[in-house]
């Protein structure tokens, strides 16, 4: 991996660890285990995709607004704004770190609820934690308080996680399987695995246009960083 | 290391930063003084690329700077007028950290620390640092990659004077290096001391640009003050190369009736009040 890059994400891992992510994640996994075995084993399965696709995998939608608030507030954009830092490394390096410790706690809880399928839950949670951080990025960039971020994150959530709901308790209809919070629950569960081709096309074709969005702002975000909007 | 020609720029409508010109050479330092509000922070933000609406050219080690690349940075020191700086890490993490963004070999850090006075507060959270050690902080940041050339924002502002003349020490070790120095200051004897150079910033323009020597020599005459009593204690004013001319002051010396006498150089801040028609906040 290029130096810098894996700079940058240990230096957000390490600000993720300092400002307590990693605690907060410890219990809330711990919690959500403890909460499964209060499901009836036949729908176990089923609740643990849902708890991993609306927190662990979410968690960038969450917390992308303080983390990039906090740099925002102690100026430590500007420092990073004049190094030779790149936005797509910036970008990355919040996607990916927030991306592991998702992942981790994804793997966690589905196995717990005894998903077997453990290689399709990483990619799947990991998939999607890029989506909602991507999101998160995004949002962040454009706000200057919390409070703003929680708002505006409102209409996100429930574009992720409402037809994902509907679809995992039997609403399903063949055009739903573009969505890409529903390909990530279809991932998990462990069905269509014949076509998992196309679905991790999919994932990667709305991965990189939110991504492509996400860069523009960012950018934007850099820029300002001078007191100018453009 | 430093050309301008023509430079404009404003955050509103109405124009602000104009008619800007001027060049800074390898090894100088080169001070922006000016009123608050003059624009300094704003030219500074232009020239490290942090502003790129602007019109006209603002070159920097051969880069016009609203056209820069990453690249660019590797050789560009910034020390913002604030910290900068991650609060609930240390001193120390917050060096290694942003020197690892940078791909040049770094500086000794612990030496840094050490030519600052913060040898023994390394390892101290930032937010339990003080304004001072914050701005010395943010100062050996800037200096972490070996940068040609330095931004430096009011680098001493806040500071004792002994942590001052350390900081003040290391700048002008810096440019015997070969360091370019742009210096943007309040202190009119640290711009004195320390400038090859200097522009008067005044609402957006250069109002004068020339050695402090020169522009002493050329716009302050030196005075000659000297009072004498009469009724009540009275003092006045001649220009030392006029003091024949000044029958009073004859007439108070063959009198013997002089209370005091004194030659007075104008400093760096009298020129600015004459140059720009008022004094530095
Ligand atoms: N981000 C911004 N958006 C809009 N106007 C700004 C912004 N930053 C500065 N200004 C305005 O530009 C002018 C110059 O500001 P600047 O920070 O360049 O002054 P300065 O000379 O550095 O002053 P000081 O000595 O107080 O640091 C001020 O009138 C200020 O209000
Ligand atoms: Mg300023």
């Amino acid at each position: 991996m290029r130096t810098r890059l894996r700079s940058l994400i240990i230096g957000d891992i390490q600000f993720q660890f300092k400002y307590g992510f990693y605690f907060v994640y410890t219990v809330f996994t711990f919690f959500y285990i403890c909460l499964l075995f209060a499901f009836p084993a036949t729908i176990r399965e089923k609740a643990a995709i849902l708890m991993i696709y609306s927190d662990p995998a979410a968690m960038g939608l969450f917390f992308m607004g303080s983390i990039v608030l906090f740099e925002k507030s102690q100026r430590v954009l500007n420092s990073i704004a004049v190094s030779p830092v790149k936005v797509s490394e910036y970008i990355l390096s919040k996607v990916v770190s927030l991306g592991l410790i998702g992942t981790v706690v994804g793997v966690l809880i589905a196995f717990a609820a005894g998903n077997r399928n453990i290689i399709l839950v990483i990619i799947a949670t990991f998939m999607g934690s890029v989506i909602f951080s991507l999101f998160g990025l995004m949002i962040a960039s454009k706000i200057q308080t919390l409070n703003q971020f929680m708002v505006a994150t409102i209409p996100f959530e429930i574009l992720c996680l409402v037809p994902s709901i509907f679809y995992l308790f039997g609403y399903q209809k063949p055009f739903m399987l573009l969505h890409p919070g529903i390909i990530v629950i279809r991932m998990m569960e462990g069905k269509n695995i014949e076509n998992i081709a196309f679905e991790l096309l999919m994932l990667g074709i709305w991965i990189l246009m939110i991504y492509m969005v996400t860069y523009r702002i960012v950018k934007k975000m850099f820029q300002s960083v001078g007191g100018v909007k453009l | 290391m430093i050309k301008v020609e023509n430079l404009e720029f404003s955050y509103t409508k109405k124009p602000f930063i104009k008619d800007i010109n001027f060049e800074v050479k390898k090894g100088e330092i080169f001070g922006f003084l000016g009123p608050s509000g003059a624009g300094k922070s704003t030219l500074q933000k232009i020239l490290t690329g942090l502003i790129t609406n602007y019109s006209g050219s603002a070159i920097v080690n051969h880069t016009e700077s609203k056209n820069h690349d990453d690249r660019f940075y590797e050789n560009i020191g910034l020390d913002f007028e604030f910290p900068s700086l991650y609060e609930k890490l240390t001193a120390r993490q917050n060096l290694k950290f942003f020197g690892s963004l940078y791909n040049k070999k770094l500086r000794d850090t612990e030496e840094l620390f050490h030519k600052v006075g913060l040898g023994y507060d390394m390892d101290k959270k930032v937010f339990e640092y003080s304004k001072g050690m914050k701005s010395r902080l943010n100062f050996i940041k800037a200096l972490l990659h070996d940068p040609d050339i330095l931004f430096l924002d009011e680098p001493t502002s806040g500071l004792d004077p002994s942590n001052s003349r350390d900081m003040k020490n290391i700048i002008l070790e810096e440019k015997h290096k070969g360091k370019t120095i742009i210096l943007t200051t309040h202190n009119m004897n640290d711009a004195a001391e320390l400038c090859d150079r200097v522009a008067f910033i005044v609402d957006g323009r250069v109002k004068a640009l020339d050695t402090p020597h020169n522009l002493i020599m050329s716009k302050g005459a030196t005075k000659l003050k000297y009072s004498y009593y009469d009724k009540k204690e009275i003092i006045r004013q001649c220009p030392l190369n006029k003091t024949v001319e000044d029958s009073k002051l004859l007439d108070l010396i063959q009198q013997n009736k002089l209370l005091s006498i004194h030659s007075s150089e104008p400093t760096l801040n009298d020129i600015f009040i004459e140059v720009t028609g008022r004094g530095l906040q």
